[in-house]
């Protein structure tokens, strides 16, 4: 595409202050920017308030134009709009998380979620806002459903991580869930029979796992051999055949997972929604992908793969990463900076799966780690971006002539 | 002769053989003790869960035949399924696989039908998930 040649900078279009503790996350709303509406997000803070800024005609500056407060007890972890862009969920570190409509302007809180034992790391609605998720430091994945009057009923209680719960994420267009976690991996949990059944359906996580080491050299040798034998039937019977991945289990070729070994903070879809990527405390960014026509076509659960991983950009852990409509990939990381990838098209992507290249390295886009970058629904190249240090800045990813 | 000198030479051998043995004798003693002091302790633990969510379900159950639309659907389901999860519970076995199984998803269940119901219910002593170090993040 476009990228591949271009050159391109980062312009600091406003920064926002107003918050006065880290500010963890940030959400655009998606029925605003669009078709003459103000564009509009909202940001949360360790001051346990939200703050909503807008923006009330694309070339005047942003205000906040109201205060979320004195509902939570604590930090305020991350916040999402519902796709109608009418309701805002946050989620807190004081084991709540709270919905909140706006209400002629003024944001009151109209439900309370409790249930979690201790801080809900992050908080996420489904395609269609019929389904809410949320997780947290006690290892669980909640589902919740939204019922008329802004009621919440919880459908499942989801177990499976060994270790505190970053981040969950529904799929852009199915009914799937994903989480990332401390114990380095990302777990996908689909409603097997329909009927509030949910289970893990996938488990994403570290290489070699199964590659046992036996001790003398003659046998490793021939294990070796073995195995590669082993291996190119196998290939050969899960590109022409199905294969039954079972349930709750990893790949049914582990050593082809490729997992993070690290932490995994953050993951975000591809606009096609075939793709994801994800970032991790290991320093890298590491792509996914699914046959998503057999997934829709209900031919059973289609399995994600590792398609590639970015390594050797960043050299601390990575927070943040968001897949733009248009294919560009922004991270933000421990060391203030935010970084661009696009898919490098130059060399050739069909051997070992699709490349990435840096666009652009912005360093010290804060004072204080990034904890958060968010594209705009907007037309326009914009991006948001939230730090320890406790601003919000806004910039443009402009492309030079 | 020889006899006489044998039980001198393998007075060490002997000592130390006597020692284990009466050792022995009485760990297994303390040792007994010691099982059956634990095992009346996660016994116990064991019996006042599996007791409590019984109590709870007895009398959702209750609330249920009195007025069957104050719960719903889905709610009534999990009731009904937490009932049969401890209608199957070993309790005369517990080396039984299953116990630990069946007692996690009583907890996860509980927890979300008390989440849907909105109350706060426990008793002291009820496990809570084990935290860890206090992470920030």
């Amino acid at each position: 595409m476009e990228f591949v040649d271009g050159r391109f900078e980062l312009r600091e279009v406003q920064k926002l202050e107003g918050h006065t503790d880290r500010v963890w996350s940030l959400a655009w709303n998606p029925a605003t920017g669009v078709a003459g509406i103000p564009s509009v997000f909202a940001s949360c803070s360790g001051d346990k308030t939200v703050r909503i800024w807008e923006q009330s005609h694309p070339s005047t500056s942003w205000e906040c134009k109201a205060v979320l407060e004195e509902t939570h007890t604590r930090t305020v972890r991350s916040c999402a709009w519902s796709p109608s862009g009418k309701l805002l969920a946050t989620s807190s570190f004081d084991a709540t998380a709270a919905i909140w409509e706006n209400v002629g302007g003024d944001f009151e809180c109209v439900s309370t979620l409790e249930g979690h034992e201790n801080e809900v790391k992050s908080i996420s609605w489904n395609a269609s806002g019929s389904f809410l998720a949320t997780c947290g430091r006690d290892k669980t994945v909640w589902i919740w459903e939204v019922l008329p009057g802004n009621e919440f009923e919880c459908v499942s209680v989801l177990q499976g991580h060994t270790q505190d719960v970053k981040m969950v994420k529904w799929h852009p267009t199915m009914d799937v869930l994903f989480s990332c976690s401390y114990d380095n991996s990302i777990k996908i949990w689909a409603d097997e029979c329909d009927g509030d059944d949910w289970v893990c359906v996938q488990t994403l996580d570290e290489p070699n796992k199964y590659i046992p080491w036996p001790c003398s050299l003659v046998l490793y040798l021939q294990f070796l051999l073995l195995c590669f034998i082993c291996l190119v039937v196998l290939f050969y019977f899960n590109n022409f055949h199905e294969l039954h991945v079972s349930s709750n289990d990893t790949t049914l070729l582990g050593i082809f997972a490729s997992g993070h070994s690290s932490t995994v903070w953050a993951l975000s879809f591809s606009s096609t929604g075939d793709k994801m990527v994800t970032c991790s405390d290991d320093l890298t960014l590491k792509i996914w992908g699914t046959d998503l026509a057999r997934m829709q076509s209900g031919d059973g659960y289609a399995p994600w793969r590792h398609l590639s991983t970015i390594a050797g950009h960043h050299d601390r852990t990575i927070f943040s990463v968001h897949w733009s409509r248009e294919g560009i990939i922004a991270s933000g990381a421990a060391d203030d900076a935010i970084r661009f990838f696009v898919e490098d098209n130059d060399t050739d992507g069909l051997v070992d799966g699709p490349k990435y290249k840096l666009l652009l390295k912005e360093e010290k886009a804060h004072d204080m780690d990034v904890n958060s970058v968010q594209w705009s629904p907007g037309e326009k190249r914009i991006l948001a971006s939230a730090s320890d240090d406790g601003t919000v800045k806004i910039w443009e990813l402009a492309s030079l002539p | 002769m020889e006899d006489i000198f044998d039980t001198s030479l393998n007075l060490e051998e002997t000592h130390l053989k006597e020692g284990f043995d009466d050792g022995y004798k009485d760990g297994l003693i303390a040792g007994k003790e010691e099982g059956r002091q634990v095992g009346l302790k996660l016994g116990f633990e064991a019996g006042e869960e599996l007791g409590f969510y019984r109590g709870c379900v007895d009398v959702w159950k209750s609330v249920i035949r009195v007025d069957p639309t104050r719960f719903s659907d889905r709610v009534q389901k999990a009731i009904k399924q937490m009932s049969e999860l401890i209608e199957n519970y070993p309790v005369m076995n517990p080396e039984d696989e299953s116990v630990q199984e069946i007692m996690d998803s009583l907890r996860l269940k509980f927890r979300g039908i008390s989440a849907s119901m909105g109350v706060k219910l426990d008793y002291n002593g009820y496990p809570k998930s084990f935290s860890g170090a206090k992470e920030i993040f």
